[in-house]
C-alpha cells in the first residue's frame, strides 16, 4: 500500500535519451537468430545481407549489442552441440572425413555470421572487450566439438593410427589428414600441441625406439644407417605433406634420438662394419652419411673424430716406428703422404672438409711424425731423392704438388732445425755434384721454406744459390784472363762461402801435377780480384771427367771423384801401384782411399782397376793394376763412389750432436730477448716464453733452456733475484 | 569490347548508383562491402544468378553515399556544403570506410607542409598540463586534475579523473586505452597511475607500487613507453621511495624499481625517454624543478646508470642558460636540449660526462620574453626537430638542423605542450587552454 502511494508522487525524471521499445530489439534478434540458423542450414541463399547487417547496426546503435553477442554465443552453441553429435555418430573411417565436412560448413558459416555482424565487430566488441566473432567461433569449435569428451580422444587415436600405417608402408589420404591438422593448426597452437603434437612425438619415440633396437641386431652399421637417413626424410616428408614446420625440428629431435643418440658408440665401434673399417675401405658414402647423421645429435661428430684421431694415431705410430719402413726413406714418406692423401680425401669427400677434423688429421700427424725422431732427415731425404731424379718428366704443376705435400709434413715436424741442417748437406751435395734437376724446382721450395718458417731459416740455403752463380762468373772470367789455357785440362772451381755450406773438415789430398798447377794459377787470379779472402781447396767433394784408353783401344770418358781421378792419374807413369804407394802418394785419408778403391776395383762393370789378390775388401798389402780387359757398352762411364746415401750411426750422432750445439746460442738468444723486454721475470714463464717464440724451429728442451740460464748468469747477462730466488734480472 | 561484366547497381535510399566491382573492392575486406564478394573479389550475387542485373538496396542516406563512392573512385575526400560532416563520418561507420576517411582527409606527416586545420577551444583556462597525440588521430589533454579524450574527428569523449587528483603525465597505450599519472592524496591511497578505456572513460586498471612487499601510495610523474610492452613511471613514495617504476602493460605487475641515488634525482623527472637501440631509459631532471639539471641513461638489465650529464658545478654564464627540456636523438648520437631563450644545445652521448654545446641562432627572441613565459619543449619526428617557444613552434630538419619552419597562430597564449602522432601535430596553448591541431594537406591531384 505504502508503495502505492510513494509512486504517486514521484516526478518521472526528463528522459534524454529516447529509448527503443525491448520488444523492437527482441524482434531484430529474431530476424538475427533465424539468419544464423538458415547459414547453418545451408539456406544463405533467400536472406538479404543489407537487412540482416542493418539489423544488426541498429542493435549495436541502440546499445542491444550485449543481447547481440550473448544470443550469438548461445545459437552458435547449439548448432556445434548437433553438429558434435552428428560427428560422433560417424562410423570407422568416415568419422574424420564427417569432421573435415563439418569443419568446413562452420567455416563458411562463421564467414557469413562475420559479414553480418561485422558493425558489431568493429565498434561494440573493441569497447566491451569481448572476444572478435571469427575467434569466439573457432573457440566454441575447440571447446564443443574438438575438447568433446567423445571426439578428443578419438580424433588423437585415429590420427595416429593414420601416422603409424604411414610408416608402416601404407597409403593413406594425406589430404584429409593435411585438413584436419590444419584445422587443430587454425584452433590456435596450444590446441595443435597439447591434442596433437605431445602425443604424437611420444608414439614416435616409442615407434622408433623398438625399431631401432630391431635394427642393430640384425644390420651392419652402414646398412643401419642408411636405414635411419631414409627414416629421417620420411618424417620431414611427412612435415612437408601435412604437419606444422615447426614441428620438424621436434620429430627430426625425436628420431636423431632415438636412431642415432641412443646406439651411437654402438654403431662406431660395431665389428667388421664400424668406422675404423670405413676408414680403411674408404667408404666415403657410409663415412658421408654417418658424418651428416651423427653431426645432427650432440656429441656426435666428436665421438667419430675421437675414434678417427685414435685409429689415425695407431697406424701413423705403427707406420713410424716400423723397423722396416725405416730403412728406406723415401719409401717412408711416400707412406706417410700416402697416409694422408688418404685422411685428407675421407675428409673432403666425407666429412665436408669440416675444420675441426682436419685440425684432429693435423694434430695426429703432428704427434706421430715426431715419435720417430729420424722423421726430418727422412724427409730432407725424400725431397733429395725428388730433386736429384725423381722429378724428371713431372710438369711443373705436379712438381709443386709434391713440394706442397712435402711443406705439409714439414709443417708437422717439432725439430725443424735438424730438417734445416740434413736439407743444407743434402742440397749442398746436390749443388756441388750438379745433380739437381730443376733449378726452379730448388727455388720453388726454398721461397716455400722462407714463408713458413721465415728469412732466416732460408738465407744460408739461398747463400748456397748464390755461391753456385757467382761462381759460374768467377770461371768465365778465369778463362777470358788466361786464354792460354783453353788446352790442357779444364778446371771448374767453386767457391764457397765459408759458413753457409755444411762444415766439412778440410782434408787436402796430393793433386795430381798438373792439376796442382792449374789451381795455382786459378787461387792467384781469385785472390788478385778478391782482396783478404782465404781459399782452401775441398778435394773431398770435387768430381772429374778423365779420357781412358785400355789396353785393347777401348777409349772411355770416366766420371770419377776428385780423389779417384788422383788415383787413376798415377797409373799414367805405372803399371802396378801397391796400397802403400798410393797412399803416399796422393795422401788421401784412409777411410776414403780404401772407399774409392773399392769402388774402381771390386764393383761389377765399374772395375778400372784390378786388385790382387780378387778380394771384396782392400788390404793395405793389396796391389793394383790397371784393368786393361775393361769393357762397357757406354762410351762415358760412371764411377760412383760406395756411398752410404743414409747416415751411420755415428755420423747421426754427431749430426744430433752439431743440432744442439747450434740451439745453444738460440735459446740463450731468446732469453736475452725476452729478458731485455720485460726485465723480470719469473722461471715458468721464461721457460714458457722461449718455447713458444722457438716453436717455429724446434721443441726446446726445459732442463736445456734452465742449463743456457745458468751459463747467462754465469756471463752476468741476468742474475737471480736476491729475495725470490725464482726470478731473474736483466742486467743491462 | 563487349559490356563491362562487373557492373554493379545500387539503389541506396532511393538513389540509384552504378559502379563497378573494382571500385568496391577498394572498400576492401573488412567493410560492408566486402560481403558482397567471395573470397576471389567475384561479385557474389551474379554467381548465384548470372543473368540478372538486380539492384542492391541499401537503406541509406544517398548523398553520404555519394560522398563516399568518390572516395573510393578517387581516393579523395571532398565533402560538400550539404552534407554534415558528423553524418558523414556516421555514414563511414556504417558502412565500415573510416579508415579511409581517415586517410583521405590529411596526408602523412611533413613537419614543413603543416597547415593549421582547427582550434579546439578547451573548458578551464591557464591550468594545462600536458596534451597527447593518439596513434589514430585523437588526442587527450591533461589540465587540473582532468583528462579529455577527443578521437579523430575531434568528438569528446567522456572525461577522465583519477580521483580528482592533479595529472602529472598521460600517455596512449593504443588507440584504445590510456594512462594517466597523477600526484597521491595524503594518507588517502589516491592518485598514483591509472589506466581508462578512451572511448567510455572506464578506469580498467590501478597500477600499484610495492616496496619491501607492501603496496605504497605513490605519486606518478613523468611516464615512458618501450615497444616490448613497458611502461615506466618517475614515482615520489611517501617514505622517501624515490625512482622509476616498471610495470608490464599486459599484466598490469610492477616488475622493476631503480631507486634514486643520493645526490642523484629520479624520482622528481621531469621526462622520460625509451631509447630503443641501446635498450636504455633516458631520465631528464630538469631547472627549476630542482636546482640542477640531471640527465642520464638507465639501463635495467644491469639495473645502473650507463649514462649521466648534470650541469652542477658549471659556471653561471650571465643569461643563465639552464637546460629546459631534453631529447635522446640516438641516430646522431646526441642529446639535444633548450633552453628558455630558444638555443639549442647537444650533448655526445658516448662520451660520459661531456659539456653542451649550444648553437646560438636565436638572439632575436631574446628581451621581449611574454609576461608569462612557457618552459621550451623537444619533439622529434621523422628526422625533423620541433622546438615550442611562446606561442609557435620551430622545425629544424637536417644535419645540421636548420631552421626550416614555424607554426603560429595569433592568439591563446604560449604554447605550453605539444605532441605529434597520427600523422597530426598538437599545440596546447597555456592561457585559454585552447589546443590547436596541425595536419599536413594531401598531396596535391597532379
Amino acid at each position: 500500500m505504502s508503495n502505492q502511494k510513494k509512486r504517486n508522487f514521484q516526478i518521472e525524471a526528463f528522459k534524454h535519451r529516447v529509448v527503443v521499445d525491448p520488444k523492437y530489439a527482441e524482434k531484430t534478434w529474431k530476424i538475427l537468430e533465424h539468419a544464423i540458423h538458415e547459414i547453418y542450414n545451408h539456406n544463405a541463399s533467400g536472406l538479404s545481407f543489407e537487412e540482416l547487417y542493418r539489423n544488426a547496426y541498429n542493435m549495436v546503435l541502440h546499445k542491444f549489442g550485449e543481447k547481440l553477442y550473448s544470443g550469438l554465443v548461445t545459437t552458435m552453441t547449439a548448432h556445434l552441440k548437433e553438429i558434435s553429435k552428428s560427428i560422433e555418430a560417424a562410423q570407422g573411417d568416415l568419422f574424420l572425413e564427417e569432421l573435415n565436412r563439418k569443419w568446413n560448413d562452420h567455416n563458411k558459416a562463421l564467414q557469413m555470421i562475420r559479414d553480418i555482424l561485422m558493425y558489431m565487430d568493429r565498434t561494440y566488441i573493441p569497447n566491451s572487450r569481448k572476444t572478435p566473432v571469427y575467434e569466439l567461433g573457432l573457440n566454441l569449435w575447440r571447446d564443443n566439438i574438438i575438447h568433446s569428451g567423445k571426439i578428443q580422444s578419438r580424433l588423437l587415436s585415429t590420427l595416429l593410427e593414420l601416422v603409424h600405417r604411414e610408416r608402416t608402408g601404407e597409403v593413406i589420404d594425406r589430404g584429409l589428414m593435411r585438413n584436419t591438422i590444419k584445422m587443430l593448426m587454425d584452433l590456435g597452437s596450444s590446441v595443435y600441441q597439447d591434442d596433437f603434437e605431445k602425443p604424437f612425438l611420444e608414439v614416435s619415440a616409442e615407434f622408433y625406439k623398438v625399431e631401432s633396437q630391431k635394427f642393430i641386431e640384425c644390420c651392419d652399421c652402414g646398412d643401419y644407417l642408411k636405414k635411419a637417413e631414409i627414416r629421417l626424410n620420411e618424417e620431414i616428408e611427412r612435415i612437408a605433406h601435412y604437419l606444422d614446420v615447426k614441428s620438424e625440428a621436434k620429430i627430426t629431435n625425436v628420431v636423431e634420438k632415438e636412431m642415432i643418440a641412443n646406439h651411437m658408440t654402438r654403431l662406431v665401434h660395431m665389428e667388421n662394419s664400424g668406422l675404423v673399417n670405413m676408414l680403411l675401405d674408404d667408404k666415403y658414402e657410409d663415412l658421408g652419411r654417418m658424418y651428416n647423421l651423427f653431426k645432427r645429435v650432440p656429441n656426435g661428430l666428436s665421438m667419430i673424430r675421437d675414434v678417427m684421431t685414435s685409429h689415425l694415431r695407431e697406424t701413423g705410430k705403427q707406420l713410424v716406428t716400423d723397423a722396416e719402413s725405416s730403412k728406406d726413406p723415401v719409401e717412408f714418406v711416400q707412406r706417410l703422404l700416402d697416409e694422408r692423401d688418404k685422411y685428407d680425401k675421407i675428409i673432403c669427400q666425407a666429412f665436408s672438409n669440416a675444420k675441426t677434423f682436419q685440425n684432429a688429421l693435423n694434430s695426429s700427424f703432428e704427434y706421430f711424425i715426431n715419435l720417430n725422431s729420424r722423421s726430418p732427415e727422412f724427409i730432407s731425404l725424400f725431397v733429395d731423392d725428388k730433386l736429384r731424379k725423381g722429378l724428371k718428366g713431372v710438369s711443373e704443376e705436379d712438381v709443386e704438388i709434391i713440394l706442397d705435400k712435402v711443406m705439409m709434413l714439414f709443417r708437422y715436424l717439432q725439430e725443424k732445425d735438424v730438417f734445416e741442417k740434413y736439407y743444407k748437406q743434402h742440397l749442398a751435395k746436390r749443388l756441388l755434384s750438379g745433380k739437381t734437376v730443376s733449378d726452379d724446382a730448388e727455388r720453388s721450395l726454398i721461397v716455400k721454406l722462407k714463408t713458413e718458417c721465415g728469412y732466416q731459416f732460408t738465407s744460408k740455403l739461398e747463400g748456397m744459390f748464390t755461391d753456385m752463380k757467382t761462381s759460374q762468373d768467377t770461371m768465365q772470367g778465369f778463362y777470358a784472363n788466361h786464354i792460354e789455357l783453353a788446352e790442357g785440362p779444364t778446371l771448374v772451381v767453386q767457391v764457397l762461402t765459408t759458413g753457409s755450406w755444411p762444415t766439412q773438415p778440410t782434408i787436402t789430398c796430393n793433386l795430381p801435377t798438373e792439376m796442382a798447377a792449374l789451381c795455382e794459377k786459378f787461387r792467384s787470379h781469385y785472390l788478385g780480384t778478391h782482396t783478404g779472402r782465404r781459399l782452401s781447396w775441398q778435394t773431398n767433394m770435387g768430381t772429374a771427367d778423365i779420357k781412358a784408353t785400355f789396353g785393347k783401344g777401348q777409349k772411355h770418358e770416366l766420371n770419377v771423384s776428385t780423389y779417384q781421378m788422383c788415383v787413376l792419374m798415377l797409373f799414367n807413369n805405372a803399371d802396378r801401384l801397391s796400397y802403400k804407394e798410393i797412399e803416399q802418394a796422393t795422401e788421401i785419408p784412409a777411410s776414403d782411399l780404401k772407399r774409392c778403391l773399392q769402388s774402381m776395383a771390386c764393383v761389377k762393370g765399374k772395375n778400372v782397376l784390378r786388385k790382387e789378390p780378387m778380394s771384396k775388401d782392400i788390404g793395405t798389402d793389396d796391389a793394383f793394376f790397371v784393368n786393361d780387359k775393361f769393357t762397357s757398352k757406354f762410351y762415358k762411364v760412371k764411377i760412383g763412389t760406395v756411398v752410404a746415401q743414409k747416415e751411420s750411426e755415428p755420423e747421426k750422432l754427431e749430426t744430433r750432436q752439431r743440432v744442439e750445439e747450434d740451439r745453444k746460442p738460440q735459446i740463450e738468444a731468446a732469453i736475452v730477448r725476452i729478458m731485455k723486454s720485460r726485465r723480470v721475470l719469473d722461471h715458468n714463464n721464461v721457460i714458457a716464453e722461449v718455447t713458444k717464440q722457438l716453436q717455429s724451429r724446434f721443441l726446446a728442451n726445459p732442463t736445456e733452456i734452465k742449463k743456457r740460464i745458468e751459463s747467462l748468469i754465469e756471463r752476468e747477462f741476468l742474475e737471480r733475484d736476491s729475495d725470490d730466488r725464482k726470478l731473474y734480472r736483466y742486467l743491462a | 569490347m563487349g559490356i563491362q561484366k562487373d557492373m554493379v547497381k545500387f539503389n541506396v535510399g532511393g538513389r540509384i548508383f552504378q559502379t563497378t566491382a573494382t571500385t568496391i573492392a577498394n572498400a576492401g575486406r573488412d567493410s560492408f562491402f566486402g560481403a558482397l564478394f567471395d573470397d576471389n573479389w567475384d561479385l557474389r550475387q551474379q554467381q548465384q544468378q548470372p543473368n540478372s542485373r538486380q539492384e542492391f538496396f541499401i537503406d541509406r542516406n544517398p548523398d553520404c553515399f555519394a560522398v563516399l563512392l568518390d572516395l573510393l573512385r578517387t581516393g579523395d575526400l571532398y565533402i560538400p556544403s550539404n552534407v554534415p560532416e558528423r553524418l558523414l563520418y556516421r555514414e563511414a561507420m556504417f558502412y565500415g570506410l573510416t579508415d579511409h576517411v581517415r586517410s583521405a582527409k590529411w596526408g602523412p606527416f611533413d613537419g614543413n607542409r603543416l597547415k593549421l586545420s582547427r582550434s579546439v577551444t578547451g573548458r578551464a583556462p591557464g591550468d594545462g598540463t600536458a596534451i597527447r597525440a593518439g596513434p589514430d588521430g585523437g588526442c587527450c589533454v591533461a589540465h587540473g586534475s582532468m583528462v579529455h579524450v577527443f578521437d579523430w574527428m575531434l568528438e569528446e569523449h567522456p572525461p577522465i579523473n583519477l580521483d580528482y587528483q592533479r595529472v602529472n603525465d598521460i600517455g596512449w597505450i593504443n588507440a584504445e586505452n590510456v594512462l594517466i599519472s597523477a600526484c597521491e592524496r595524503l594518507g588517502k591511497g589516491d592518485g598514483g597511475m591509472g589506466l581508462f578505456s578512451s572511448s567510455t572513460g572506464d578506469l580498467r586498471h590501478k597500477f600499484n607500487v610495492v616496496h619491501d612487499n607492501q603496496i605504497k601510495s605513490f605519486t606518478a610523474g613523468a611516464l615512458g613507453f618501450s615497444p616490448d610492452y613497458k611502461i615506466f613511471a618517475s614515482c615520489k613514495g611517501r617514505s622517501n621511495e624515490y625512482g622509476i617504476g616498471v610495470w608490464d602493460q599486459v599484466t598490469g605487475k610492477q616488475m622493476d624499481f631503480v631507486y634514486e641515488s643520493p645526490g642523484w634525482y629520479l624520482g622528481d623527472a621531469d621526462k622520460l625517454q625509451w631509447l630503443n637501440g641501446s635498450n636504455c631509459l633516458l631520465v631528464a631532471t630538469l631547472f627549476p624543478r630542482k636546482d640542477n639539471c640531471y640527465i642520464s641513461l638507465l639501463d635495467f638489465r644491469e639495473k645502473r646508470m650507463v649514462w649521466s650529464w648534470s650541469d652542477i658545478g658549471a659556471p653561471l654564464t650571465i643569461d643563465e642558460k639552464r637546460v629546459r627540456d631534453a631529447i635522446a636523438m640516438e641516430e646522431c648520437n646526441s642529446i639535444c636540449v633548450v633552453n628558455e631563450y630558444d638555443d639549442l644545445g647537444f650533448i655526445d652521448l658516448r662520451i660520459n660526462g661531456g659539456s653542451v654545446r649550444w648553437s646560438s641562432r636565436s638572439r632575436l627572441l631574446k628581451g621581449k620574453l611574454p609576461d608569462e613565459p612557457c618552459y621550451p619543449k623537444l619533439a622529434l619526428h621523422n628526422g625533423q626537430l620541433f622546438s615550442s617557444m611562446n606561442d609557435c613552434i620551430s622545425v629544424f630538419c637536417g644535419p645540421d638542423w636548420v631552421l626550416t619552419s614555424r607554426l603560429r597562430r595569433s592568439y591563446g597564449g604560449s604554447i605550453c605542450n605539444f605532441s605529434i602522432g597520427g600523422d597530426r601535430l598538437f599545440a596546447l596553448h597555456s592561457e585559454e587552454n585552447v589546443f590547436d591541431v596541425w595536419e599536413t594537406p594531401p598531396l596535391p591531384v597532379i
